[in-house]
């Protein structure tokens, strides 16, 4: 445990859509290089939360978020912090795959090519087949990389938003609920992706299915009514829950 | 078993289908009725239009008498132009009373000095434009093709009759008979006439001669005007309304104006183009730039609203995958929100570009209905516009004009159609799935 290294810092976050108070008192520690999976009932906060990690709530203008994250000690919401950079560090895979429509080429290149990563094309190439190849999407494109984005199958697409997030570098993966819209074989597929993942980047996964963060998750985080209720290892959460609260949700008496 | 059968139908649902069919039929009724309105409108446009376009000439030879026409034998230019169109109708009516001779052709009643009123008035200030174009013409001997009176052009198109003319001081049926016997030798044909695009608006009396060449040039100017202010203007506005602004009160109160301003009735603007552009800024009148600026003011808000629905319609997962891959918002709405919007925005802006190109109001009120003969240099000379045009036919007193404005009607149509069809290929090139 130890000689892990705490990449995010969350202490004492409070997140307030105009007068509704979503997220109250939450204080987490994700590590480096490991799956953490937010999991509660709808409605429970968990995507908030998310969604403060790179500050996406930031175009929600009703949104306010107190209390202090860091990345690496260094805050996030600090003034000087330009959400910009903020979110080439902290990579997005959402719910719906929602792939440019472009190219399968220009998908993964645009991340790139705003921040000005590549000095060449044949750089950019390389960086393209890399992202490609993490994401497990290599050998089903690699012959037609010009093709449409929109034009693969729902699976493929969203290994397709991974290929495009993981193409800047990120340090941390953020994925709110990233196979809700998948089958079980594309689902499959993310989910083992995601655990190769975790050799490079630290990976944070908001789902509701309570067999996938079992499978894929190192951390568990259970979330209820805006309140961080438990926080531990994934086999402890779910085969020895502290609080009654976890225990009835994992054992499906509330959700 | 609910004892009742399937079969049968219960009195609720036999109620329920008759009230479909009402209503299919009167939605049916309301699309004929639509349109046999449209085909009855094409019909009757079309039908008192398309003789505009066809137009009674006289061609015969015309010697070009240096004596005349060249007093001096220099050729200088400015003595040339001091010939008034009095000499050269002379030297047409000789011509003509020559060919009638030549030809032996019986003129009945008319007196040889009366064969000239059968030609357009303005036939003098045609063969002289064309001598002081090219003066080398001048000792010549050229095959002049003039435009007949608007009387004899009417009797060819149905408007003129024998007895008609026993009562009209311009014509007698003596001419008429005349004009046929012309006709059977060769001399009077009946043609397509391109003058009508070409030729400037001719005066009261003079239908046969009059033109929309002006009035396309200054409707030409007056939308490059349009779309080159209000396309980036209007994009822009909209851009920020909808991706940049804070929402509260104040931009609240921006978008129920921009409604507001949309319905506005177009004269206003035209008071206010007056006001601002013509009394304050001091921009001349009749100009195609204070046309194009008041038709601006109109058609911006009637572009805003649809390019808002257009950035409205784009998909908000498109922002939140450029927003999380670290693009900036201004990035997000260039590198994706406006190209997905764009066929919306087009077509809005050619709808836009569109109402005003048949907008009348505004611009009579800046001084576009005055009477202009020289063709504009550029934006800030004397224009017509198209619609204003046709506002001013139909006010003449000669019946040759409404054929003209139906005409006029018609190039408008054309110009609309031609701009709906660019919006409808543009919108189908642009339209990208996601």
């Amino acid at each position: 445990m130890d000689i892990e290294t705490v990449k995010i810092k969350a202490d004492k976050v409070q997140v307030f859509y105009g007068e509704n108070h979503a997220i109250k008192d939450v204080d987490v520690n994700i590590l480096d290089k490991t799956v953490t999976a937010f999991i509660g009932p709808s409605g429970c906060g968990k995507s908030t939360f998310l969604r403060c990690l790179n500050r996406m709530n930031d175009t929600i203008p009703s949104c306010r978020v107190e209390g202090r994250i860091t990345l690496d000690d260094e805050d996030i919401y600090d003034p000087r912090v330009d959400p910009v950079q903020l979110r080439a560090k902290v990579g997005m895979v959402f719910q719906k795959p929602n792939p440019f429509p472009k190219s399968i080429y220009d998908n993964v290149a645009y991340g790139p090519r705003i921040h000005g990563l590549t000095r060449s094309k044949a750089e950019l190439d390389e960086v393209v087949e890399k992202s490609l190849r993490r994401a497990a999407l290599w050998n089903e494109v690699k012959d037609r990389l010009q093709a449409p984005g929109t034009g693969l199958s729902g699976g493929q697409q969203q290994r397709l938003c991974i290929a495009r997030a993981v193409a800047t570098e990120p340090e941390v993966l953020l994925m709110d609920e990233p196979c809700s819209a998948l089958d079980p074989i594309a689902t499959a597929q993310v989910e083992e992706l995601i655990d190769e993942l975790r050799t490079n980047f630290s990976v944070v996964i908001v789902t509701h299915s309570m067999q996938q963060a079992a499978r894929v998750s190192q951390k568990t985080a259970f979330f209820h009514l805006g309140n961080l209720v438990e926080y531990g290892e994934t086999t402890q959460i779910f085969t020895n829950p502290r609080d009654p609260r976890t225990e009835s949700y994992i054992t499906g008496r509330i959700g | 078993m609910s004892g009742k059968s399937l079969f049968a139908k219960d009195a609720r649902t036999a109620a329920r289908n008759r009230a479909e069919g009402r209503f299919r039929a009167y939605g049916f009724s309301a699309i004929v009725l639509a349109l046999l309105a449209l085909v009855w409108l094409l019909i009757s446009i079309l039908g008192a239009g398309a003789p505009a376009f066809r137009q009674t000439f006289l061609t015969f030879p015309v010697t070009l008498d240096a004596k005349l026409l060249d007093k001096s034998g220099s050729g200088d230019p400015a003595a040339l132009s001091k010939v008034t169109t009095t000499t050269y109708g002379k030297l047409i009516a000789k011509a003509l009373e020559a060919e009638i001779a030549a030809r032996g052709i019986e003129a009945g009643e008319v007196k040889a000095k009366e064969f000239a009123k059968m030609l357009s008035e303005e036939s003098s200030a045609t063969l002289r434009t064309m001598v002081l174009a090219d003066p080398t013409l001048i000792g010549q001997t050229i095959t002049f093709r003039a435009l007949a009176s608007g009387r004899i052009d009417g009797y060819y198109k149905g408007r003129v009759t024998m007895e008609s003319a026993a009562l009209d001081k311009n014509v007698s049926p003596a001419q008429l008979v005349l004009a046929d016997r012309l006709k059977d030798e060769g001399v009077l044909t009946i043609a397509f006439n391109p003058g009508f695009l070409t030729m400037p608006d001719a005066s009261d009396k003079r239908p046969e001669a009059a033109g929309l060449g002006i009035a396309i040039v200054g409707s030409f100017l007056m939308m490059a005007v349009v779309l080159v202010l209000s396309l980036p203007i209007g994009v822009a506005a909209s851009v920020y309304l909808e991706e940049f602004a804070p929402k509260n009160r104040w931009t609240d109160l921006i978008e129920v104006n921009i409604a507001n301003l949309a319905a506005v009735p177009s004269i206003v603007y035209g008071i206010l183009g007056l006001a601002i552009f013509i009394n304050f800024a001091g921009l001349p009148q009749s100009a195609p730039i204070v046309g194009g600026l008041v038709l601006t003011l109109m058609t911006l808000p009637r572009i805003i609203i649809p390019t808002r629905a257009a950035l409205k319609a784009v998909p908000p997962s498109i922002r939140d995958a450029a927003l999380g891959v670290g693009a900036s918002k201004l990035q997000t709405v260039f590198h994706h929100v406006l190209p997905l919007a764009m066929p919306g925005i087009l077509t809005g802006m050619i709808i836009g570009l569109a109402q005003a190109l048949g907008e009348t109001a505004p611009l009579l009120l800046i001084g576009m209905v005055a009477f202009v003969r020289d063709f504009p240099g550029g934006f800030f000379d004397p224009a017509a516009a198209l619609p204003v045009q046709v506002y001013n036919w139909t006010t003449r007193g000669d019946p040759g004009f409404v054929e003209r404005a139906s005409g006029a009607i018609i190039v408008l149509l054309a110009f609309l159609i031609l701009m709906n069809a660019v919006a409808i290929y543009l919108r189908r090139k642009f339209e990208r799935r996601w």
